[in-house]
């Protein structure tokens, strides 16, 4: 193997990555989202009450869709 | 420019990530393939003149046209097809472009969250707001978009009826087109290939304009929204809830939000996303509008079509768009199962991906993103069985899949809202008032058109407090 052409092989390879690297924000890497995770936020009194009331909003709605479809099918 | 030829192949069973020059940053195939797109960006961006610009534009557009286009699916065409059938050319011309108007509204938020925080909609919900509410949210993507991969093969299968294709062949071939799109393994690619097989959504175009329309009743219908034949009844709440949730739906945050992080869009490209957006739901709008005209001649004609099929509805129309317009009205249900098939299980492996914090990208290769692709895979290959099951009750399931996307979209909504107005990760880019005044209205539409069917299916005499029969 010519030490030479082994040299600049790595040289270009290094190039490659290096313009990978530029070519990309520093959060766009898979790795970096992968160990960064946006911190937990917590939520407000009202957020939750919101959050809950759409809940119930949601379930007593399917219980409806439910009735529909057995109303339905008589 | 980077090849990624050039760069070293994996090492037997490891992934073939590299350590970059300072040591400290890891390299994935994934990160390759979508610097090789940035890099493209960049140098198009640098250039200047008219060609540049186009070239940038179509660089850049992708998540917001097929979003768009994939929520035109097989249910979101059979309500715009019942709508024309019963209603005729009047209120609901109007009332779908609003629709899109609110959908444009919605999916501009997750444009500026994907490109801003570079994730996916689940990752950021489980983030943010704890595994607990995540979970919430899960649940309702995983419903929904299992439910509605029922309909697309429902309309797969009818579609290809119509040509007298055997049902277990035409969902083996869907089954089959959907596991090629991704033997690319390459987002750009992916990419290009589903938006041609979507723009054949415009085929209902061509079919309105072979059912002879009235132009000037559309053009009175778009601007006095009337007439409503019959006002409104159980069944005008019904069609009125199918077309919003054809048009917003929850999956379509999680799909643009994954795709613009997996394209690799950052916040200089958020103007185009808006223009990718907007292009998308124009282009939607126009073949959802196509769909009503080309229909109401079953209207005009009193001719009942409350439970059609797709392909009942292009035998019906045969007469008035001739055996070439119900072919094509026919290839076009097929064509819009078959994109929504591949966008909605692709959401679906998006949102597994970053929530079970396995890689999830298009442009993995198969070993690298085994969990990604399998969930993609193995869901349509469900869905598709299913609707292979005899006597499954498979008008039904099409007209509820619509509903009850508009029932989930309101919490799913909440997320977004939170999300996109949170300083922490979204710094400049928060929301303005007035986004978040139309996002409100968005949500006080949805919740009440809900209720209103909710009261519709309780007390159906109630509708008369809103001047209903």
């Amino acid at each position: 193997m010519n030490p030479q052409s082994g040299i600049t092989e790595a040289t270009r390879q290094d190039q490659d990555l290096a313009s990978i690297v530029a070519a990309l924000e520093p959060d766009q890497l898979a790795s970096a989202k992968e160990r960064r995770h946006c911190p937990r936020r917590s939520l407000t009194v009202v957020e939750k009450c919101l959050f809950w009331f759409l809940r119930i909003y949601l379930v007593f709605m399917f219980g409806v869709v439910i009735y529909q479809i057995w109303h339905g099918a008589r | 420019m980077i090849d990624p030829k050039t760069l070293p192949k994996p090492r037997g069973g490891v992934p073939s990530d590299l350590l970059a020059p300072d040591r400290d940053v890891v390299i994935t195939h994934e990160d390759i393939d979508r610097a090789h797109d940035r890099e493209l960006v960049w140098e198009t961006r640098a250039k200047r003149g008219f060609s540049s610009r186009a070239r940038l534009l179509w660089l850049l557009i992708g998540p917001g046209i097929l979003v768009m286009l994939g929520e035109n699916d097989g249910p979101s065409m059979l309500s715009y097809a019942a709508t024309g059938a019963r209603f005729g050319i009047g209120f609901f011309l109007p009332f779908v472009v609003l629709t899109f108007l609110m959908a444009c509204v919605v999916q501009e938020m997750t444009v500026r969250l994907g490109a801003a925080t570079h994730r996916g909609h689940a990752e950021l919900i489980f983030d943010r707001f704890g595994p607990f509410w995540g979970w919430f949210s899960m649940v309702d993507l995983m419903v929904g978009n299992f439910l509605t991969l029922v309909t697309e093969f429902i309309a797969i299968r009818a579609g290809l009826g119509y040509f007298g294709v055997p049902p277990f062949v035409s969902v083996l071939a869907a089954w089959l087109v959907l596991f090629g799109a991704l033997m690319a393994h390459r987002y750009w690619t992916w990419e290009r290939v589903t938006m041609v097989a979507a723009l054949f959504n415009l085929v209902f175009i061509p079919v309105a304009l072979l059912s002879h329309p009235h132009f000037g009743a559309i053009g009175s219908a778009l601007i006095t929204w009337k007439p409503l034949p019959g006002g409104i009844t159980r069944d005008t709440v019904l069609i009125l809830l199918a077309d919003i949730g054809a048009t917003v739906t929850p999956w379509m945050l999680f799909f643009q939000q994954s795709a613009i992080a997996d394209k690799g869009l950052t916040t200089h490209d958020i103007r185009f996303g808006r223009i990718d957006t907007v292009l998308g739901a124009a282009l939607a709008a126009l073949a959802a509008l196509a769909t009503i005209v080309a229909t109401a001649p079953l209207f005009a004609h009193g001719m009942a079509a409350g439970n059609f099929e797709a392909a009942e509805f292009a035998q019906a129309l045969r007469p008035f768009v001739g055996s070439w317009g119900a072919a094509l009205f026919a290839l076009g249900m097929f064509e819009a199962g078959m994109v929504a098939a591949v966008t909605i299980s692709t959401s679906s492996a998006y949102a597994f991906g970053e929530v079970a914090h396995r890689p999830h990208s298009l442009n993995l290769p198969f070993q690298q993103g085994k969990s990604f692709y399998l969930v993609l895979v193995l869901e349509a290959a469900a869905a598709a069985g299913l609707v292979l099951i005899p006597g499954i009750p498979l008008v039904y399931i099409v007209l509820l899949v619509n509903v009850i996307a508009v029932l989930a979209m309101p919490p799913a909504l909440l997320f977004l809202y939170l999300l996109v107005n949170d300083h922490e990760i979204m710094g400049d880019l928060v929301s303005p008032l007035w986004a978040n005044v139309l996002a409100l209205g968005v949500v006080v539409v949805l919740i009440a058109a809900g209720l209103l069917f909710g009261v519709s299916v309780i007390d159906p005499h109630a509708l008369a407090l809103f001047g209903g029969k």
